[in-house]
């Protein structure tokens, strides 16, 4: 039994290295098909060089980014996080998914920050810096004036979980803004592959301005319950919209309704109906 | 023995099912990418301009002179606005040469190629447009 156990389980890490792998190319290729090319406001923007050096501690205004950032590569998982994960099923667009995508609800954190991530501006008060989303028009503030992440989230006492949780920042040398959340509610997803997450994960956003037109981020959890080491689960970089216009970008259930019922499932019908 | 190797087999292929949509952005997966069918004097009965893909809704006739009604699926309306679509770009009624990649299943579904317009504009879809029709 667990020789034939094995088997699954080194296909499962192949093939969950393979996703990985491919997720990370700018461009999404299918082994043997054509390649694609999905024109973004972040590509048409990629020549427009550094404009100069960076500002100080300052990232306020609007950037483009790419469809999805670089996903990282996933450390084992406990025994609980293998169970929760064997419950999530990718894939919005076809009928046997339960990604919570399909019908629109919030992505929470930091899944807003690893997946479609066309978008983000900054706006920066004397206490808090607003980080938004364009994708879904997602704001969270960041508390920058000194105060601890609450504790005990979601335990008898202590404050209830919420989607996008409680942040706190603090900046790093000049041109690094270090963010912390935790208290996210678990029923959110830490990425469009289906990662699952406990109440108590930490979350380390790395936001750093290379030059004026340049900002990297790098995403890294913490969640003992979930995963045996912390791991990066993205990184990503944006580009200074020279203009300052944004995309509107939303997920609309009723759009999402009509996509699924007249395109995706009409043109998939024999994988749809092959499951469950 | 039997029973073990069959579960063992089915984790393989559940797993195989999780990860097979995550080589697309989204779609794509259910369409012939290697055909490209042209399809000329198609009536636009909907254009939906909407998230996650924009997709026209047209109506064609088969040699036989049977209407057929087909869907067309197309880029975000982010993408397809950098490349000169935009919501008032279709109109119900209006006539077009659709190249469509077909669904793999037969239905009359499929992916954008480009499309022509009646005054001659060619609108190419965000994902496989760019490459000409065989």
């Amino acid at each position: 039994m667990r020789n034939l156990l094995m088997f699954p389980l080194i296909a499962l890490t192949a093939l969950t290295t393979f996703s990985s792998v491919a997720l990370a190319q700018e461009v999404f290729q299918r082994p043997g098909e054509p390649e694609q090319r999905p024109p973004s406001l972040y590509q048409k923007i990629q020549g427009t060089g550094p404009g100069g050096p960076a500002p100080r501690r300052d990232l306020s205004g609007s950037w483009a980014g790419p469809l999805e950032p670089k996903p990282g590569v996933v450390p084992p998982m406990t025994a609980l996080g293998e169970s929760r994960f064997k419950l999530n099923i990718p894939d919005p667009f076809s009928a046997h998914s339960n990604d919570p995508w399909a019908t629109c609800d919030p992505f929470g954190f930091p899944r807003s920050a690893t997946n479609e991530t066309r978008g983000i501006s900054f706006a920066q008060m004397p206490d808090r810096v607003v980080i938004m989303t364009q994708y879904q028009k997602v704001w969270r503030q960041v508390w920058m004036d000194g105060r601890e992440l609450p504790k005990n989230v979601g335990a008898k006492g202590g404050p209830d979980s919420r989607w996008y949780g409680y942040s706190v920042g603090h900046w790093d040398g000049d041109n690094t803004l270090v963010v912390e959340t935790t208290g996210v509610d678990d029923s959110t997803w830490v990425d469009r592959r289906g990662y699952p997450h406990s109440v108590e994960m930490r979350i380390e956003e790395r936001y750093t301005r290379v030059d004026h037109n340049d900002l990297e981020l790098t995403v890294t959890i913490d969640d003992p319950k979930i995963y045996t080491k912390p791991f990066v689960i993205a990184t990503n970089k944006f580009k200074w919209i020279p203009n300052q216009e944004d995309e509107e970008q939303l997920c609309v259930p009723s759009e999402a309704i009509s996509y699924l019922n007249t395109v995706a499932i009409p043109a998939s019908q024999d994988r749809a109906t092959d499951k469950k | 023995m039997n029973t073990k190797r069959a579960m063992s087999f089915a984790l393989v292929v559940g797993v195989l099912t999780v990860c097979g949509p995550l080589f697309a952005h989204h779609g794509n997966a259910a369409y012939d990418t290697g055909k490209t069918i042209i399809l000329k004097e198609a009536t636009v009965t909907k254009f939906v301009w909407a998230n996650p893909h924009t997709f026209i809704m047209f109506d064609v006739k088969d040699d036989k002179g049977n209407v057929l009604h087909w869907v067309g699926e197309s880029g975000s309306p982010a993408s397809l606005s950098l490349l000169g679509w935009s919501k008032s770009a279709l109109h119900p009624g209006d006539l077009i040469t659709v190249y469509i990649y077909p669904s793999k299943n037969g239905n009359p579904v499929g992916r954008l190629n480009k499309i022509v317009l009646a005054d001659g504009t060619t609108l190419k879809d965000s994902a496989l447009g760019y490459r000409d029709p065989e």
